[in-house]
């Protein structure tokens, strides 16, 4: 296991335990849930007004000696003592020495700075910012257009697609590698036809892992409603299809390299784009009235290198 | 109970303590709330002060605050902040203020039901 304590860039904390409590009482509920808001939005507003001095510490003191002295420990408090958001078996379950501040809380908080309040269209000026945030982060070129060739928007609601089709033939039954991925991603079942590419390949026999890849780490964008597609159909569709994206949550900082792999959802869903049952996982994201935002890019990649999946920093 | 922190001298959050104890709490839970408010007077104070300091200056706080030596910590801070102390007082009585309307609100909702 990789010791966190050698990693300047993990933060350590010593985390009471505490006893499991299975029905927390209301008064109990009431408090923590008024006591928990007020925590957020002080952390997030020393995080946000200190973040210089934040990395200087990351950078310049070893996560021991935020350890040994305690108080530092204390300084990076981004979250709370209590890890948790109740107290539930999760809760109270974290290690005595779970760490709490990673590279993705910069990212949060830079993308907090940077996203406006309500999920609407970026403008130009902040897909620009935040494109070259998630490029100098990720390590590689971020872009809200490509070849005059863009979106209709580069953040909005994720909603949840299910699995597609690879190939004549592929069903619920044949389409997971092992009995945990079942487990895992069968309850989302698959989509009656095909996505808009059509299969991923012809046959079960030449599937590749790059269409599995493909299809396992999809999403589905509005192509439809991207500026000049239905002057352009075809320019646009050869464009679109399995084109390379970067999916990032901006709440929590989990991102995904993924491609197109299918049109929609329709406007009156209210959601901006859909992702595959392994996507909505990864990124934690869910559908329905809890669903969230995502910031969707592509990803500049002409020879192919950067692999699907998830990526961290 | 959290960490001695250099401030504790001046300040005390024994009054939420005193009120937590008074509402339909487990231990566990006063001690799970007791938490998230230290957590919060602890990073309300901390912007408090790093908000006063040079960059050169937040760097030196930090260092100090590293060693865990609370007299240095308080020498330093006297040093560069006038009024430390009462500011630290302020910020913390201003949380506690909200704290305390939390768990009134808390309270007399539980009374009109």
């Amino acid at each position: 296991m990789h010791d966190l304590t050698e990693d300047p860039k993990n933060v350590r904390i010593v985390i009471m335990p505490f006893p499991t409590s299975p029905s927390p009482s209301s008064d109990y509920q009431k408090l923590h849930a008024l006591f928990s808001d007020r925590h957020r939005s002080i952390k997030e507003r020393l995080l946000t007004k200190h973040k210089d001095s934040v990395e200087w510490i990351m950078k310049n003191m070893p996560a021991k000696e935020h350890i040994a002295a305690g108080s530092l420990s204390g300084l990076l408090l981004f979250t709370p003592p209590v890890v948790g958001t109740s107290l539930t078996p999760d809760a109270t379950s974290q290690s005595p020495e779970a760490p709490i501040l990673k590279k993705e809380t910069f990212l949060i908080t830079d993308l907090a700075s940077l996203l406006p309040d309500q999920v609407s269209p970026l403008t130009p000026d902040q897909e620009a910012t935040i494109s070259g945030v998630l490029s100098r982060e990720y390590g590689f070129s971020v872009k809200p257009e490509i070849d005059g060739i863009r979106l209709n928007r580069t953040y909005g609601y994720i909603g949840a697609e299910q699995h597609l089709m690879r190939y004549p033939g592929d069903t619920m039954a044949s389409h997971f590698a092992t009995a945990d991925e079942a487990f895992s991603y069968g309850r989302s079942g698959m989509a009656p036809g095909r996505g808009a590419w059509g299969y991923f390949t012809t046959s079960k026999y030449e599937m590749t892992q790059k269409d599995i890849d493909r299809e396992k780490y999809y999403l589905a964008v509005q192509t439809f409603l991207a500026p000049g597609f239905n002057e352009n159909v075809k320019k646009y569709v050869d464009f679109f299809k399995y084109r390379k994206m970067l999916v990032v949550n901006p709440q929590n900082g989990k991102a995904m390299v993924v491609v197109i792999g299918d049109a929609g959802p329709a406007q009156w869903t209210g959601k901006h784009l859909g992702g595959s049952p392994e996507v909505m996982k990864y990124l934690e994201r869910v559908d329905g009235r809890a669903k969230g935002p995502v910031l969707y890019f592509f990803i500049d990649d002409p020879d192919d290198k950067i692999p699907l999946g998830p990526i961290t920093l | 109970m959290s960490k001695k922190q250099f401030y504790h001298t001046v300040v005390q959050t024994d009054s939420i303590t005193v009120i937590l104890s008074e509402m339909n709490l487990t231990q566990e839970e006063r001690i799970h709330l007791s938490h998230i408010m230290e957590s919060s007077l602890h990073h309300a104070i901390l912007d408090a002060i790093l908000s006063e300091l040079s960059d050169t200056d937040k760097k030196l706080f930090l260092k100090e605050l590293a060693d865990d030596d609370h007299d240095a910590v308080w020498k330093f801070l006297k040093e560069k902040i006038d009024g430390i102390e009462d500011r630290i007082v302020k910020v913390s009585d201003d949380l506690k203020k909200e704290l305390h309307e939390d768990v009134k609100k808390v309270k007399n909702d539980k009374e009109k039901n």
